[in-house]
């Protein structure tokens, strides 16, 4: 029997032990003015690269401070931080007047773009980058699917490679974001359903005849400032000129950011990155939320986002203050 | 004596009621999710939501006959590609290897049961679709596409009903092939050596002597890799292509019940009566999962009955 009590007695200890320390991330202790907690972040992929930069930066800067960051899409962020399962939500999308009435308290904290993306292998690159493609195209493509084959989108019948439609497979925002440009929601995109951004890059990057889209981020090699190596983005023709134009080509990661930047790649698919709480945040969230609309923002470029204008961030710093 | 006595009645109602904690975990589970389902089942027709076709939660279209159809497809085909092979594997590893061959191959077999799904599911994607896109449809596809709807190719990729099969065929494999292999060693001895001794080969023995009396265990190990393979998610969503329609041939793609909760757990929030859904998909895979173990065990009860008498 003894033995028995004492079982009990360590689980009870342990139990005990579980939940202080699950509960560190709120309760976080600033008596002598260093910050201290765990923060976990999960949502958004578009975010998922800045976010462990920041992570990074803000870990340094206050080492008794922790994070745990997740991707698994925009959707799952938001869902996570209403549930009280993440501290802080990444969604790549706006956020629904029915999400912020279940509490969903957000600010804007970058900026990000979607692109089209094709295999450099491509039977129709050529043509791809000199035209680029109109977004009644993108809609043949995606939506009605009246547009089967390269030659049809690019307006050269004798290439008759069929398009492979991809789309994401998870709930999203860049799909969300996609679907926005074509006039719809993910649930309208035509194609084969790949989970995740890196999934979805990989599955164009192997298929010739693919056409997919990803976030600024997975798009780019951030070290060496080109397309990610076997994909390509399509410029985008928004003049409807029938020409992929200097300022619609982006063969460079600067050239796009610049673009999505000063508004001359259209929004959507450009879009802000937001983050979610349960509520206004407090304690050493606030404190993080904050870090990075002010200091954190040096971080932004370097990460390869666009940073939001003074008056955007300034307007988000009043939300989170 | 009394305290002893006492302390046996204690241990007794304690061991009865822990083993009763999967039933009511179960129906608890169910219970549950009924409840959080009944929004979508109160405001429409079970019939028209088990037949309907269409899935467009923002239009409130939520047919789930698509996610049932892929579902049933994936798990058949699979079953179909690693029972036959499962079954020499185990009947190989019991009846003719020696035992350093046991030796070694018994650990590489447990070990596919340990590689986590999502690492079957990346696999699957580099590996898997190519090979289906690029070798199994043209060569299944072409005169034998034209002439059995089964092997028609109007999908241009490798993310395919095939495709998940295949890769939810080598998750389920470990588990198949232990089962029957464990029992097929409790076969007695003296059985084969009665069947041997009369001048049966080996395999006359297996077929003959072996086989029939493990049957009940074959068909239990075959239920237990169909029920993981009905519930298998990640793997499963990674390469099966994920559209919302229901499959007529192997490489066509399809959309699994456990992919589309998987999918869309975090967009449930802001489209009314998509939360029910989703919890409704969840049921709807639980009672199919249900359904099929209780089916079994009745054909394996009326198996066992029938060998006895």
């Amino acid at each position: 029997m003894p033995k028995i009590f004492n079982l009990i007695r360590i689980t009870l200890l342990l139990a005990l032990l579980l939940v202080t320390s699950a509960c560190g991330g709120q309760t976080a202790s600033q008596e002598d003015g260093a910050l201290q907690g765990t923060i976990t972040v999960s949502g958004a992929w578009a975010l998922y690269p800045m976010m462990t930069r920041w992570a990074e930066e803000f870990e340094a800067l206050h080492p008794g401070v922790q994070f745990d960051v997740s991707a698994g899409g925009a959707g799952k962020g938001m869902a996570d931080a209403l549930a009280g399962a993440a501290d802080i939500g990444m969604v790549s999308r706006d956020v629904t007047p029915e999400e912020e009435n279940k509490g969903a308290y957000w600010v804007a904290v970058t900026k990000d773009a979607v692109f089209p993306m094709v295999s450099t292998e491509n039977p129709a690159l050529a043509e791809l980058q000199s035209q680029g493609l109109t977004r009644a195209v993108f809609e043949g493509i995606y939506i009605t699917g009246e547009i089967k084959t390269w030659g049809q989108a690019v307006g050269k019948p004798e290439i008759t490679a069929e398009i492979h439609v991809y789309t994401r497979s998870d709930a999203a925002g860049a799909p969300e974001t996609w679907a926005k440009y074509l006039g719809k929601k993910q649930e309208d995109l035509l194609g084969i359903g790949v989970f995740g951004d890196p999934g979805l890059l990989e599955a164009v990057i192997k298929d010739p005849m693919g056409i997919g889209y990803n976030n600024l981020g997975y798009a780019y090699d951030n070290a060496s400032g080109k397309p990610v190596t076997g994909g390509i983005p399509i410029p985008v023709d928004t003049n409807e000129n029938g020409q992929a134009d200097p300022e619609e080509v982006l063969e460079a990661k600067a050239e796009a950011v610049e673009m999505v930047a000063t508004g001359k790649y259209p929004s959507p698919p450009a879009r802000a990155l937001n983050l979610v709480t349960q509520g206004k945040p407090k304690g050493v969230v606030q404190a993080f939320i904050e870090w990075v609309l002010s200091d954190g923002q040096q971080f932004v470029g370097e990460a390869g986002y666009v940073t939001l204008t003074s008056e955007q961030l300034q307007a988000s710093m009043q939300k989170v203050r | 004596m009394i305290g002893r006595h006492r302390r046996d009645t204690w241990a007794g109602a304690l061991f009865w009621a822990i083993s009763l904690l999967p039933l009511w975990i179960t129906l608890a589970v169910l219970a549950a999710l009924a409840v959080r389902a009944w929004p979508i089942l109160d405001a429409q027709p079970l019939w028209q939501l088990l037949s309907g076709q269409t899935w467009k939660p923002i239009q409130g279209l939520f047919g789930f006959y698509p996610f049932i159809a892929g579902t049933v497809w994936v798990t058949v085909v699979a079953m179909v590609l690693a029972v036959p092979p499962c079954m020499l594997t185990a009947i190989y590893l019991a009846e003719y290897a020696s035992p350093a061959m046991r030796l070694i191959a018994k650990p590489f077999i447990d070990l596919l049961a340990a590689i986590p799904s999502v690492v079957y599911g990346v696999w699957g994607m580099v590996a898997i679709v190519p090979w289906v896109e690029h070798t199994l449809s043209p060569a299944l596809g072409g005169w034998l596409g034209q002439s059995i709807p089964l092997f028609a190719v109007n999908n241009p990729t490798g993310f395919s009903v095939l495709a998940g099969s295949i890769v939810l065929a080598v998750m389920v494999a470990p588990f198949i092939i232990a089962v029957t292999y464990e029992v097929m060693h409790t076969v007695p001895n003296g059985l084969r050596q009665a069947s041997l001794a009369v001048g049966a080969t080996r395999w006359q023995t297996v077929k003959y002597a072996v086989l029939p009396r493990a049957m009940p265990g074959v068909i239990a190990g075959v239920v237990l890799g169909s029920s993981r393979a009905l519930g298998e998610t990640m793997a499963v969503l990674m390469v099966v292509g994920n559209v919302a329609r229901a499959p007529t041939s192997i490489f066509d793609p399809a959309y699994p019940l456990p992919a589309l909760i998987a999918n869309n757990y975090g967009e449930m929030l802001s489209i009314p009566l998509y939360d029910a859904a989703l919890l409704a998909a969840a049921l709807i895979l639980l009672l199919i999962v249900l359904v099929f173990n209780i089916i079994s065990t009745l054909v394996l009860r009326n198996f066992i009955g029938r060998s006895q008498a």
